[in-house]
């Protein structure tokens, strides 16, 4: 009996709770004349302020939250960007100089305390964020524009931009860069007001401090629960904002988003558990939605590493034909259907699926080419397997001792990688490929910020990688390798590599580049030609040298790109409206809800 | 209160202090000496804006000076500083507000847990080698080994995803039922034992014996003097528990995406936000610290005979 009683007043006591659980009732709940949906797309962001924030979570939320002088939409199948609180995206005016001057109109529009949105808050925001009070992440996206300095006091700042007054904001460029629009649509350039914010990005922790000027305002933010984002009816183009309320619940558990996903709460998750995939796809084929991200997923070498059978000394040129001999034993196609499953595509160079030349055509489909595929750096196509095996073996076998097959003298090696299931499953299927020629290679996992930081160290042999691109260029693939950047892993020009003379920059077929190319180090060739990259104005002639700039990376074996990566989501079938960029941006302003 | 118990309860209050001191000093620098840092990230940042992030959190300075800096802001005013990830936000706001949460979850799920595990552990003594006991019995270990992850796991399936009786987000005060009843069903299998194998223990005293002899009903029996001395074990397990539960039970938190404090202790280590790191850990200590001083208080009152040294 007694039990009894103890489980009944158990049962009455957790039954109350939802009597007194507090604030936390609004589940998503509309109220009657309100569309609204039910998203979660990460857990809390790093911040909501435009300039601070550097993750693509935050960059979603900010896209519905401010508007810029453009904005991504999609027109059928294709995205474009189309001019938002400028009133067109105007042509520059050449200055002689090799700079470019825009002068954008400022539509009327208000901020979401009813202020009018003024030219000055473009020029204040795009200052801060490059200012040394803030140290914004993202500082660099504005490099290209003139009067850039790394950080300068904000008093100091000398960025040539200027509210001429509070419709006119006038911008000079230090070229005419293909991407300028697409940066005008990215967070960073977002404008934000003078008397609002703060240095430590506090003002946009809460709703009542929070100042937008997009399409919705920050109607809620319970911290590490729920963002609510309400329609903002005073924005210019809110007659085409279908959804009311957008509910951005704050997880990072895979399985809890699934959760409600499955039991009809949440509409759309953008992570699912990666042991959940196959049977995800079939038990939700029109829900399971793969879309294309701007990424290659890769797998880097130490240049510095020596891979010399012992009593031998390899020279630099010889380890590149070795490391790019190893690039051919991995089968992608198996990488990409049996370990990742979820629509990666195999890749045989470094630049990403995704990336456009100037002309429109793919960037890596115009890479490389050889005997037996048209681009790309290696075939990757099923049938070619066994010939890259061959032709493998071939080269190895000019440098070790081959024995049945099997290379007896190759030094062992251990692959670094970042603990998680889906990089392990990776590491152990690279291990047994150089197995089976007779190549140790141990797996050692790493936590991720011990990982990262031994991998930028170069204190490991072989490792992990991966890179999502921050817009539509190939250079943001490229410039990552010269010898002073922070994300060569690799260690291009560093160490030992600084002095090995031996590359070869051949721009004879690039015009006016012809006789600019030369021989030397890697300082002397790869970073010279991101150097020209930079300053080159003639677009054809520049996606020239990006594509001389990543033959010169490949011909180093140190990048081996396995795949291109998808962006993974669960979308319910019914919402209609919604569209998500390659960039990984989510929108949800022109969504329906369907019953 | 003796002039004993005071002294007894000044000693521990400085031993205590001695004690947080100790996990603050130990934290401080071995968190400082695991690879890695706040800056770190698979896109490099800068090193001009490494530099410039480094100053502002101090970092810059050599690290006996950052101990000294830290030392002096919590002792005088009580600030364990910027959240270094979370940007704009300040670690005591961000503990609070996860807090909060884990307190509601903890206390609800260690009150029902406890209150179960002592009825249920009394039964299955006084029941003893009947069918109630071994069913109790299984139940209880059952509890004991199965980890929390699955118990949960296995209810949201049930409840939020298959039946839909609950929401499967822990945000709501509806989605709090499932994560409450899971962290209370290990404590609530542990007092269970503790309390049956204590009151079997009681049972079998002479005074019991006295008791039943001079003629005092079963009911009294049990409930003045059984249950009460059985409960002494019962009471040291619940001190620190409920500190661990309180402060939040991660995987059960990360199951039900409870906005509680629990993801904290993991998510600043990963993330290198040291006063984050700070933060979470220095408040486990004091809960574990005051909850032990409490349930050796209540020895006292519950048991008169313990003399405090």
């Amino acid at each position: 009996m007694k039990k009894f009683v103890a489980l009944l007043l158990a049962a009455v006591m957790v039954l109350s709770l939802a009597a007194c659980g507090g604030n936390g009732g609004n589940g998503g709940g509309s109220s009657a004349d309100k569309t609204s949906i039910n998203v979660c797309i990460a857990s809390e962001p790093q911040s909501l302020d435009p300039a601070l924030n550097s993750a693509v979570d935050g960059a979603t939320m900010l896209v519905h939250l401010f508007s810029g002088l453009a904005k991504w939409t999609k027109n059928g199948d294709a995205y474009e960007i189309v001019a938002d609180m400028a009133e067109e995206l105007v042509d520059p005016v050449d200055n002689g100089d090799g700079t470019f001057t825009y002068t954008y109109k400022i539509r009327d529009a208000k901020w979401s305390d009813g202020e009018p949105v003024k030219a000055a808050d473009f020029e204040y925001g795009w200052k801060r964020a490059t200012s040394a009070e803030i140290s914004a992440d993202y500082y660099y996206m504005f490099e290209y524009v003139d009067g850039f300095e790394e950080l300068p006091a904000l008093a100091d700042n000398k960025l040539n931009v200027k509210a001429v007054d509070d419709k006119t904001l006038e911008v000079t460029t230090t070229g005419q860069y293909p991407f300028w629009n697409e940066l005008l649509a990215f967070p960073t350039y977002f404008p934000v007001r003078e008397d609002k914010v703060d240095d430590e990005g506090t003002w946009a922790t809460d709703p009542s401090t929070y100042v937008s000027n997009g399409m919705y305002t920050l109607a809620s933010w319970e911290h590490n629960s729920l963002i609510t984002l309400e329609k903002n009816p005073n924005h210019p183009d809110a007659d085409e904002v279908t959804m009311d309320v957008i509910n951005f619940y704050l997880s990072d558990d895979a399985n809890n988003m699934l959760s409600n996903f499955k039991n009809g709460d949440w509409l759309l998750i953008d992570d699912v558990p990666t042991n959940e995939i196959a049977t995800l796809k079939e038990e939700y084929p029109t829900e399971f939605k793969v879309d294309g991200q701007i990424g290659t997923y890769y797998v880097c070498w130490n240049i510095n590493e020596d891979i010399s059978p012992a009593g031998k000394e390899l020279s630099e040129q010889d380890k590149a034909k070795i490391r790019n001999a190893i690039a051919l034993l991995f089968d992608r196609n198996y990488i990409v259907e049996e370990i990742g499953q979820a629509g990666q595509v195999p890749a045989s160079s470094f630049v990403a699926m995704g990336i456009t030349e100037p002309d429109g055509d793919q960037f890596y489909q115009q890479a490389g080419g050889g005997p037996g595929f048209d681009y790309g750096y290696y075939a990757v196509d099923k049938d070619s397997m066994q010939s890259n095996l061959d032709l493998a073996m071939d080269i190895l076998d000019d440098y070790y001792t081959v024995q049945d097959g099997k290379l007896t003298d190759f030094p062992v090696m251990t692959y670094l990688y970042n603990t998680s299931e889906g990089h392990k499953a990776i590491g152990e299927y690279l291990q047994s490929c150089l197995a089976n020629i007779g190549i140790t290679m141990n797996l050692e996992n790493q936590e991720w910020a011990t990982f990262l930081e031994t991998r930028k160290n170069g204190d490991y042999s072989i490792a992990r990688n991966g890179w999502l691109a921050d817009y539509n260029d190939a250079i943001s693939f490229l410039d990552m390798w010269t010898s002073g950047s922070g994300n060569n892993d690799v260690q291009f020009g560093k160490g030992d590599h600084a002095k090995e003379a031996i590359y070869d920059l051949d721009l004879s077929g690039v015009k006016g580049y012809e006789d600019k190319g030369g021989s030397g180090t890697w300082a002397d060739t790869y970073d010279k030609v991101i150097g020209y990259i930079k300053t080159e104005q003639d677009l054809d002639v520049r996606n020239d040298l990006m594509h001389c700039a990543e033959d010169l990376l490949m011909t180093t074996g140190c990048i081996c790109p396995l795949y291109y990566y998808t962006d993974l989501y669960m979308l319910s079938d019914k919402v209609n409206g919604f569209f998500a960029m390659p960039l990984g941006y989510k929108y949800f302003m022109y969504t329906t809800v369907s019953e | 209160m003796s002039s004993k118990t005071t002294s007894y309860i000044i000693k521990r209050i400085i031993l205590a202090l001695v004690t947080i001191w100790v996990v603050m000093t130990v934290t401080f620098f071995v968190m400082h000496f695991i690879p890695g840092g706040p800056f770190t990230s698979e896109k490099a940042v800068s090193p001009s804006v490494q530099a410039a992030m480094e100053a502002k959190y101090g970092l810059d300075k050599p690290l006996l000076q950052q101990y000294a800096t830290y030392m002096k802001g919590i002792i005088t005013q009580f600030d364990f500083g910027p959240s270094i990830k979370q940007k704009g936000r300040q670690v005591v706001d961000i503990i609070f507000d996860g807090f909060r949460t884990s307190f509601k979850l903890g206390v609800l799920a260690a009150a029902w847990g406890a209150m179960a595990g002592v009825v249920l552990g009394a039964v299955a003594a006084l029941k003893r080698n009947t069918v109630i006991d071994r069913i109790i019995m299984v139940i209880a270990t059952a509890f004991i080994s199965m980890p929390g992850f699955i118990v949960g796991s296995l209810m949201l399936l049930v409840f939020a995803v298959q039946l839909r009786w609950v929401p499967a987000n822990g945000s709501t005060a509806a989605g709090l039922i499932l994560p409450v009843i899971a962290l209370g069903l290990s404590p609530m299998a542990n007092i269970t034992r503790l309390t049956r194998s204590s009151m079997l223990d009681v049972l079998g005293q002479d005074y019991i014996r006295t008791a039943k002899a001079k003629g005092v009903s079963g009911t009294k029996t049990i409930f003045g003097h059984a249950l009460k001395n059985a409960l002494i074990p019962v009471i040291t397990y619940i001190g620190p528990m409920l500190a661990y539960i309180v402060t939040g039970s991660l995987v059960i938190e990360q199951i039900f995406a409870v906005p509680g404090i629990g993801r904290y202790f993991v998510s600043s280590i990963i993330n290198r936000d040291y006063p984050m790191v700070m933060g979470t850990t220095i408040i486990l200590a004091v809960l574990i610290v005051i909850m032990n001083l409490i349930s050796d208080i209540l020895y006292k009152v519950v048991d008169p005979r313990i003399d405090f040294q």
